[in-house]
């Protein structure tokens, strides 16, 4: 039995690698430090899995060779005229740099799954930069923390306690004991409600009416949080303050706040649902911290303004620079989705949706995004790497997509693998295949090899080598 | 006169009838380029590439069957940077900024970059430990722990970037001057360069301290530069140089404000005329639309402010931090201009090529596919003159160029674009083509003989352009300027040896959690991470 | 499989044979193929270049690029039109008697686009990236068009007769879009300069513009609207003074806004 320490958790961008793990007869029997999902992964990470090499024969999926898996992607890749490579976000660096020679050699569109995440994030700030930092800086300095639009109570699970609110820095104090106090009072509370509503028969109290006034712990020196959301989520309930927003209208709160930050007035006397004596406070609050930060969702990126959303938050942190520090940083979501960002671009020039068809690399999302690709049924082959698209796209993308020759290289069984005419069982990275990734701030960190794959499982890369040896096999005979 | 290479070296000889031969008659043979300092590779380039797409737009490079696509212009993709350099003949860059905590990154991209040998230097003037060891005057502490930094993160020399003024920026706030002290640290920019120039000599380090200096990019900082390099004249030995002063134009602002902005390269250049413990490179301006990156993040956020283009940030904990700005460089703009006159003067002013080296600190200046323009300048009076007319006319009436008719000659040439460089580097096997040396051999279709490149001076510009052949390690990698055989070539670092290393690394391990949000063990890089590892052991005096 | 056709222009097809023509290069997904491999090329009766006239007949929703970099002549399109229909022209006029997709006359200099059915999203815009959007000339879309009209735009004008998405006149520096029908809300976001006019309903102004004034009419490219329009000045958080007209009739829910005046 050996204890690996210092291990790094593959499932979110908080990047968690202090993780220990009990390691007996090639098995983890044991996770330490980890949040519930990280635990899950690495208990449960075998539960589904793929171990033998599949081709679809006469509509079933059957076990084969590695040889003919190789044959046949190569062979559907090299007769694409429009092939699209996507995932990439729960595999290793190294992999994903052979994922891009492959689209380059097949003349494809490779794309990662910040197409449907935050991808409308990349957009703004390709339009309005973004003033950023590694979480670290904001554990030693920041006294404000916005979660905006973002859960990371229930998302990002230990980011709080690492990086923010809950954690200590060389010049802020972890805010984890007032938080604690308050909670006390909070619970008492929720006790005595829930007994009036219980010996009443009623619900005596309404659901919860928007504060007037900012708490006093706003103004106290000490770290503070603020949650911005359309609802009272996990994380608020711990906020020093709830701002709670009218859906959809986070666009407009953004831009008023850019005005208010410099004591312009609004005509209006609401914003969002919010007045904006309220507002006038909370700017208040902003311009009065030592270094303040954005965290953002999907909840910017995905609703309705999407991009601009992100647009007017990146405007709104730049803004306040003008007046104390303030920096921004998108949550993301996805192991190492950052870490196919980063590829991506150093290779060739582009963050994700990159069309090779002409031999060169082009981006323009919205024309080369996958999505959009599938939902014109543009594509005709599909290789799925480390991701689940059939689960997780809309249905006319999903159905395009499995309606050509469809390539998936999993480690487990998913609705895609499921639905593949080519399926490669491959090892999990961070597990059973080492590599590197990036975290949410693009720092880039070591995966361990923890415990050995199943001897059918390769890693990512070597299959990706062996497609891409392959392809140019077959492509210098038809030369 | 002949050159024989054998094994990827120069050698005396060898048997003629079995070896390839490259008839250069008629041309001029030069030892590999060598860049001293370019932003290729990196978190912070990476973050430019990504803020650019419509700079990348407009200059694609599709694949072939021997190279992979790439795009330029300002920031080129990684595969892109090396074909590019190669094709110029170049075949030693060195990535000048590497924030110590996302150095993986920083190896990944050298590793995708072919054709070239690289090296990088991390960012240490503001490093945690650094700032509190020499504050409490622990001089050899300090030294051991950056030998353990340039061990874990690879690097080959200590960058240092307007010290104090990036731990300052973590809060929004800069230094002003040497001696203005950096908040919550106790400790003055003056001191941190002095404590480094000494933990430099202590570790035996092949280069010296590399320093971009406080103020850069303010009228008047010129003062500064001169200052920085006098603070640490006492700490030279012999006629060794103690300080490498990086794109020095953007050091040599005379003036109080923009509008009386001008060349503050007479005086520096006198004092470097006068002293042996500087090196410089010229940072030289082109008049393009480029992207400015640099570890100065208050610098850049003022670059924001001047502009209002789009703006990168990105602080690094406990160590750094970084800007990125779309700059165009207009003819027409008095300070631009002014700004492309400094480059030049500084070059032709120091009378001692072995001084001052020509870069632009791509991208900030431009891109270094500009180079060949930069070299015509600098041989040809003529082609300063065209340029001059074409410019602003109050930087025209300023600037000191009309007044200096030196011109380079090829051997000065070579000594400014690679064998001063790879000197001040400490690279004993580069910028010479004597035995021993890397077979990395550069043959430009220019003959010296019969070409004045006075007057021929698009001749040599074209001819820098695309070079007639560039070896590699002994192998023809580039003909006519066209790749004909892609290599990958080596990651240079330093392995200091100290004789304490125990000790600090369990210094370090206590207080990791506490300076870091990483684990201890996930830090440092292994070795076998970079592609193609060149460490060069050095005993330290520590 | 899309399709990628810059050469149909005018300009390249001027002064060559019609063999010349169907021997040009297009893409199609990842091969390249020539013009005649998907299309009859039928020349007509000759003309001068400048009157040089190209009439595509057929589906051609998936082919992109069409007309792209023109400088003169025209091209008419007997269909539905694909992608950056007349990106960067800088003369000539298009003519599209059915739809137009998304990035029509982005980056535009000079000339004409006239698209009797819907158009796409970000018409007249810019590239990723860039802030240099359309710089002159004139788009008129007779049905809907998508989002993020005139983003970036620097100059010229942009006329939809139909309805319009969200945002449009984003980030615009200068210029004139004019909406006849309704406007999914948030025109003219982070404008700096420029005049964005909508005739038909907007469900709210965002809180950082200011109403200035009303007006009885507006003047677009020469001639008169008729109003009366609510006149607001923004985008202030850009400190833009850009002029969004509003109509006054079809926004009953903005006249809150009259007693700021």
């Amino acid at each position: 039995m050996t204890v690996v320490t210092g291990v790094t958790c593959p499932v979110c961008g908080t990047f968690c690698d202090d993780i220990e793990l009990v390691v007996k007869d090639n098995v983890i029997t044991d996770v330490r430090k980890a949040c519930a999902m990280g635990a899950a992964k690495f208990l449960n990470y075998a539960a589904h899995r793929n171990l033998k090499p599949l081709v679809r024969k006469n509509g079933e999926l059957v076990e084969t060779s590695m040889d003919e898996v190789v044959e046949r992607a190569a062979k559907i890749l090299a007769d694409a005229n429009y092939p699209i490579l996507y995932g990439w976000s729960n595999t290793s660096c190294e992999a994903i740099r052979v994922g891009l020679e492959l689209a380059e050699e097949v003349g494809g569109v490779i794309d990662n799954t910040s197409t449907v995440c935050h991808g409308p994030s990349i957009l703004s700030v390709q339009d309005v930069g973004i003033a950023s930092c590694t979480l670290g800086q904001l554990r030693h300095r920041a006294d404000l923390i916005f979660y905006w639009a973002s859960n990371p109570w229930s998302a990002h699970p230990r980011h709080i306690e690492r990086y923010t609110t809950f954690s200590e820095g060389r010049f802020q104090k972890s805010a984890w004991k007032g938080y604690l106090s308050s909670l006390r009072g909070v619970l008492s509370i929720k006790r005595l409600q829930r007994a009036a509503n219980l010996v009443l028969r009623r619900d005596v109290f309404a659901a919860p009416k928007i504060e007037r006034r900012l708490p006093y712990t706003m103004f106290q020196k000490k770290r503070k949080m603020v949650v911005v959301d359309v609802r009272k989520t996990r994380t608020a309930e711990a906020a020093d303050y709830f701002l709670q927003v009218e859906p959809n209208k986070d666009y407009e709160l953004l831009q008023a706040f850019r005005m208010l930050i410099r004591d312009e007035e609004l005509d209006v006397d609401e914003v969002a649902g919010v007045p904006v004596e309220i507002l006038e406070e909370v700017a208040d609050v902003m311009v009065g911290c030592e270094l303040g930060v954005f965290f953002f969702g999907v909840g910017l990126t995905m609703s309705e303004g999407k991009l601009r959303n992100v647009d007017a938050a990146l405007s709104l942190t730049r803004d306040l620079n003008q007046r104390t520090k303030f920096l921004i940083m998108p949550m993301r979501g996805h192991f190492n989705v950052t870490g196919a960002n980063v590829v991506f671009t150093w290779q060739t020039g582009y963050p994700y949706a990159i069309d090779f068809s002409h031999g060169y690399p082009r981006y323009n999302p919205g024309e080369t995004s996958v999505i959009d690709i599938l939902c014109r049924d543009e594509a005709d082959a599909g290789l799925i790497v480390a991701s689940d698209p059939v689960a997780h796209f809309p249905r006319m993308a999903a159905q395009n997509l499995v309606k050509n020759p469809l390539i998936a290289i999993d480690p487990e069984v998913t609705p895609t693998t499921l639905m593949a005419d080519v399926v490669f069982p491959s090892a999990f990275v961070g597990i059973e295949a080492e590599g590197t990734a990036y975290r949410m701030d693009h720092v880039p960190l070591p995966l361990k090899k923890i415990v050995g794959p199943p001897k059918t499982c390769l890693p990512d890369e070597e299959i990706l080598q062996r497609i891409l040896h392959k392809v140019r096999k077959l492509r210098g005979s038809q030369n | 006169m002949d050159i024989a290479i054998k094994d990827g070296k120069i050698v005396r000889k060898v048997e003629e009838k079995r070896a390839e031969v490259v008839d250069a008659s008629g041309m001029i043979v030069m030892p590999g380029g060598v860049d001293i300092h370019c932003h290729i590779a990196g978190a912070e380039v990476n973050s430019g590439r990504l803020l650019r797409p419509e700079d990348h737009v407009k200059d694609v490079e599709a694949k072939t069957a021997l190279t992979r696509s790439g795009v330029g212009y300002s920031i080129p993709s990684t595969f892109t940077t090396g074909y590019r350099y190669s094709r110029m003949g170049y075949t030693t860059v060195m990535n000048p900024s590497m924030p110590p905590l996302e150095a993986r990154h920083t190896h990944e991209e050298l590793d995708d970059t072919p054709m070239v040998d690289k090296a990088t230097y991390p960012l240490l003037g503001d490093w945690w430990f650094v700032l509190e060891h020499l504050r409490d005057g622990l001089i050899e502490e300090c030294a051991a722990h950056v030998a353990w930094m340039m061990s874990a993160t690879k690097g080959y020399a200590i960058k240092i970037v307007n010290p104090g003024g990036l731990e300052a920026w973590g809060f929004g706030r800069n230094v002003e001057s040497l001696d203005d002290p950096v908040p919550y640290f106790n400790i003055t920019p003056r001191e941190i360069l002095r404590g480094l120039c000494k933990v430099n000599k202590l570790l035996n380090l092949p280069h010296t301290i590399h320093v971009h200096t406080n103020n850069l990019g303010k009228p008047g900082n010129y003062l500064t530069a001169l200052e920085t390099m006098k603070r640490v004249e006492d700490l030279a030995e012999g006629n060794q140089p103690a300080i490498h002063i990086t794109h020095c134009q953007f050091s040599a602002f005379k003036g109080s404000d923009w509008r009386t902005m001008s060349s503050g390269a007479e005086e520096i250049a006198k004092y470097v005329n006068h002293h042996n413990h500087v090196t410089l490179d010229m940072g030289q301006v082109i008049f393009t639309d480029t992207t400015t990156m640099t570890a100065d993040g208050p610098f850049q956020y003022g670059l924001y402010n001047l502009t209002g283009n789009k703006w990168v940030n990105h602080d690094v904990e406990t160590e750094t931090s970084s800007g990125i700005v779309p700059f165009r460089y207009k003819r027409k703009s008095a300070v631009h201009a002014t700004q492309w006159s400094i480059g030049l003067e500084l070059a032709l002013l120091i009378k001692d090529p072995w001084k001052i080296y020509m870069t632009t600190d791509h991208p900030n200046g431009g891109p270094f596919t500009a180079y060949p323009k930069i070299i015509a300048w600098l041989m040809s009076q003529v082609a300063r003159k065209k340029t001059l007319s074409k410019i602003s006319k109050r930087a025209r009436q300023r600037s000191l160029l009309p007044s200096i008719d030196r011109e380079l000659s090829f051997y000065e040439v070579a000594v400014v674009t690679r064998a001063g460089q790879a000197k001040a580097l400490g690279l004993k096997q580069k910028g010479h083509l004597g035995v021993g040396a890397d077979a990395d051999v550069a043959v430009y279709n220019v003959n010296p003989e019969q070409v004045d490149p006075s007057k021929k001076y698009k001749t040599v510009r074209k001819a820098f352009k695309r070079a007639a052949y560039t070896i590699k390690g002994g192998e023809i990698v580039v003909k006519d300027g066209q790749i004909v055989r892609p290599v990958f070539g080596k990651t240079f670092w330093i392995d200091v040896k100290t004789s304490l290393p125990m000790e600090v690394n369990a210094d370090l391990k206590r207080k990791f959690r506490e300076y870091w949000t990483v684990e201890y063990e996930n830090y440092p890089i292994p070795n076998r991470f970079l592609h193609v590892p060149a460490p060069i052991p050095v005993k330290a005096e520590v | 499989m899309p399709v990628e056709a810059e050469c149909i222009s005018p300009d390249v097809f001027a002064e060559k044979s019609a063999d010349e023509i169907a021997m040009l290069q297009i893409w199609e997904g990842n091969r390249k193929r020539t013009l005649s491999d998907l299309f009859k090329i039928k020349h007509g009766a000759g003309s001068s270049s400048e009157k040089f006239t190209i009439r595509i007949c057929g589906d051609v929703s998936k082919v992109r690029k069409i007309g792209a970099k023109m400088s003169m002549g025209s091209i008419i399109v007997e269909g539905d039109a694909g992608m950056h229909l007349g990106e960067e022209m800088n003369g000539g006029v298009v003519t599209v008697t059915g739809n137009a997709d998304s990035w029509t006359g982005s980056m535009m200099k000079n000339g004409t686009i006239k698209v009797k059915g819907n158009a796409g999203d970000y018409i007249g815009a810019s590239y990723r990236g860039s802030t240099q959007g359309m710089s002159g000339g004139e788009i008129i879309i007779h049905g809907d068009a998508g989002y993020e009209v005139g983003c970036f735009m620097r100059k010229g004008l942009i006329k939809v007769y139909g309805d319009v998405g969200r945002f449009a006149g984003i980030h615009m520096r200068n210029g004139t879009i004019f909406i006849q029908g309704n406007s999914e809300g948030r025109a003219g976001a982070q404008m700096i300069d420029g005049k964005v006019v909508v005739c038909g309903h907007i469900p709210s102004v965002l809180p950082t513009f200011i109403i200035d004034d009303t007006r009885p009419k507006v003047k677009v490219n020469g001639e008169e609207v008729e109003g009366p329009f609510y006149l607001f000045i923004g985008d202030l958080a850009e400190e833009g003074s850009g002029k969004l007209f509003v109509s006054k009739a079809k926004n009953q829910h903005l006249s809150f806004y009259e007693k700021y005046l």
